[in-house]
């Protein structure tokens, strides 16, 4: 009886409370800062290309076998401005296979892939939901501007740090090899 | 007395104009229960139909006038077809003798109140009609449901009516307002309009006591095998007899359109009827937002055990009072003192321990002893 009118006065209290629905194509809620969405492709500033080398790491772990990736010879390397022997060349992820399980990012080594915080990937065509290395690395660029996102190891997949980081060891080498010759003269 | 062919167009009219209002009472109530429900629940009801969704009844009722409209392989076609119309005619016929106020009415009989109480009866048909001849196990399981529950719940219903008629004098439902220009009988008779209010929830199958509908159970009861125009009536019929206990409820405890400052113009008096039979309406949908539904056996005994017992107590009070003379307020507080029993008793019976009220309920037999760990 006297949790009947309790359970009377919860129900009416709620009546003069906000609604929380948010009427979903007119407002859209604000994504959270660690929402795993599908993953994406990380552009490399420095070096004005994607972190990826296509070394297929992640598409033998996918469990559900929704990328392939093909990698060729990366023309900067030879060129000096970068540090990337191997460069992607194409790249697609079928994000209707996609789980969104994350085990891409896990095992990736060059901080190239990255669950981005897109979600809404609904499509009239029945292959619409295939992403291409363009789209994702659009999909990359916007999250890295979004998030201000850092990658794990810069020393090691930042071009710029890795570069002048090897012409250090370089130097430092050429110093100690010339401070040996020096030795070695005197 | 002779009929004029002027009678038989006002006639017309007239039923014309109560049908009418009654299906804009019905839009207006779906579409008062889903916002008035959604709010209760922290949602915002329907929006997308019209401005604040005002039009998604209209939508609804189209979508079902135009639906298919199925008849099962193995029904019984007649009274398939039948069914629907034997659940709304009553409800619609009961309107003509129910005044909104003191001059709006079709036709005011002497003997309103038995009217309503003879027609009310009939949509319990209806429904065991509909159920039989669905061929399909859930609805003619609603069917006896239905037939068992209204059956239980006409009992208290009609003895609460008998109380009021009591106290007014008169079967007739102007009679019965005018009884309470100065005090409603819901202030004379709480213990009335307690009975009154559970049992009329009990006889339109709202939220606690929705069990001939019972979607989680009998799916939807007798309107299983229904869809389209027969399902809408059979909607129409479910939304007027919400409305038809409400308007009673106001009516018979609330005042009709009186108020303790004199009398009303006769828009004004509609208005305040209205207002008084919509709040009824709301605390019905706010019931239904709080409450779950009651098992069978609980609804059964709740009628036979509390119900009646004590709509037949709430008459020998309003005898009494009547027979001796004494003053009204003797009569709100023998009523109060009768509605405290029930109260206390429950309140009671809560404070045992669920394991202790288990094996009492095993004690009685009614479950297996074995069944109840103790």
């Amino acid at each position: 009886m006297i949790s009947g009118l309790k359970g009377l006065l919860i129900t009416i209290r709620w009546l003069f409370r906000k609604p929380v629905t948010a009427h979903y194509p007119k407002q859209h809620l604000p994504v959270q800062q660690r929402y795993m969405g599908f993953p994406s492709l990380l552009w490399d500033i420095t070096a004005d290309e994607p972190f990826c080398t296509g070394c297929m790491v992640c598409v033998r772990e996918c469990p559900t076998q929704c990328m392939t990736a093909v990698m060729h010879d990366n023309p900067k390397f030879t060129e000096g401005t970068s540090h990337r022997r191997k460069i992607i060349e194409s790249f697609e992820i079928n994000l209707n296979r996609c789980i969104l399980c994350g085990i891409c990012v896990d095992v990736c080594a060059f901080d190239a892939i990255e669950m981005s915080h897109e979600h809404e990937l609904s499509s009239y065509a029945r292959n619409g939901a295939r992403a291409d290395l363009p789209a994702l690395l659009q999909i990359g660029i916007s999250f890295q501007e979004k998030t201000n996102w850092q990658p794990v190891s810069p020393e090691r997949n930042v071009a710029a740090t890795a570069l002048s980081k090897k012409a250090a060891a370089a130097q430092s080498r050429d110093a100690a090899k010339s401070a040996e010759s020096s030795e070695g003269e005197g | 007395m002779t009929v004029t062919f002027t009678d038989v167009i006002l006639v017309t009219l007239a039923l014309l104009s109560l049908l009418t209002g009654l299906s804009v009472v019905v839009l207006s109530l779906t579409w008062l229960e889903r916002k008035f429900l959604g709010r209760l629940q922290a949602r915002v009801g329907p929006t997308r139909v019209g401005p604040m969704g005002l039009l998604q009844p209209i939508a609804d009722a189209i979508k079902l006038l135009f639906k298919e409209d199925v008849i099962p392989g193995g029904a019984d076609k007649v009274l398939f077809w039948l069914a629907p119309l034997l659940v709304f005619v009553p409800s619609f016929v009961v309107w003509i003798t129910i005044p909104f106020a003191r001059d709006v009415v079709i036709r005011n009989l002497d003997l309103g109140l038995f009217f309503f109480i003879a027609f009310s009866v009939l949509s319990i048909v209806g429904l065991v009609l509909a159920g039989w001849s669905s061929a399909s196990k859930y609805a003619i399981l609603g069917g006896f449901r239905s037939a068992a529950q209204l059956i239980s719940y006409e009992i208290p219903l009609i003895m609460t009516i008998l109380a009021t008629v009591m106290l007014a004098g008169s079967m007739n439902f102007i009679d019965v307002v005018d009884g309470q220009r100065t005090v409603p009988y819901a202030v004379l008779m709480p213990l009335g309009l307690v009975i009154f209010f559970i049992s009329g929830l009990a006889e339109i199958g709202r939220t606690p006591f929705d069990i001939y509908f019972a979607e989680s159970e009998v799916v939807g009861g007798p309107f299983v095998e229904y869809s389209g125009a027969h399902w809408a009536v059979f909607f129409l019929a479910e939304y007027i007899n919400t409305f038809m206990v409400a308007a009673l409820v106001a009516l018979l405890f609330l005042g009709g359109w009186s108020w303790p400052f004199g009398d009303l113009p006769s828009a004004a008096a509609m208005a305040l009827f209205l207002a008084k039979t919509y709040l009824v309406v709301l605390v019905i949908f706010w019931i239904r937002g709080t409450y779950p539904r009651l098992r069978i056996d609980q609804l059964m005994s709740l009628s036979w055990k509390v119900l009646i017992p004590l709509s037949f107590i709430n008459i020998i009070l309003v005898a009494v009072q009547l027979f001796y003379g004494w003053p009204a307020w003797t009569l709100t507080l023998m009523s109060l003192a009768v509605l405290a029993v029930p109260i206390y008793a429950q309140i009671r019976y809560q404070r045992i321990p669920a394991m202790e009220r288990a094996r009492r309920y095993a004690e009685r037999g009614i479950v297996q002893r074995a069944k109840v760990r103790s």
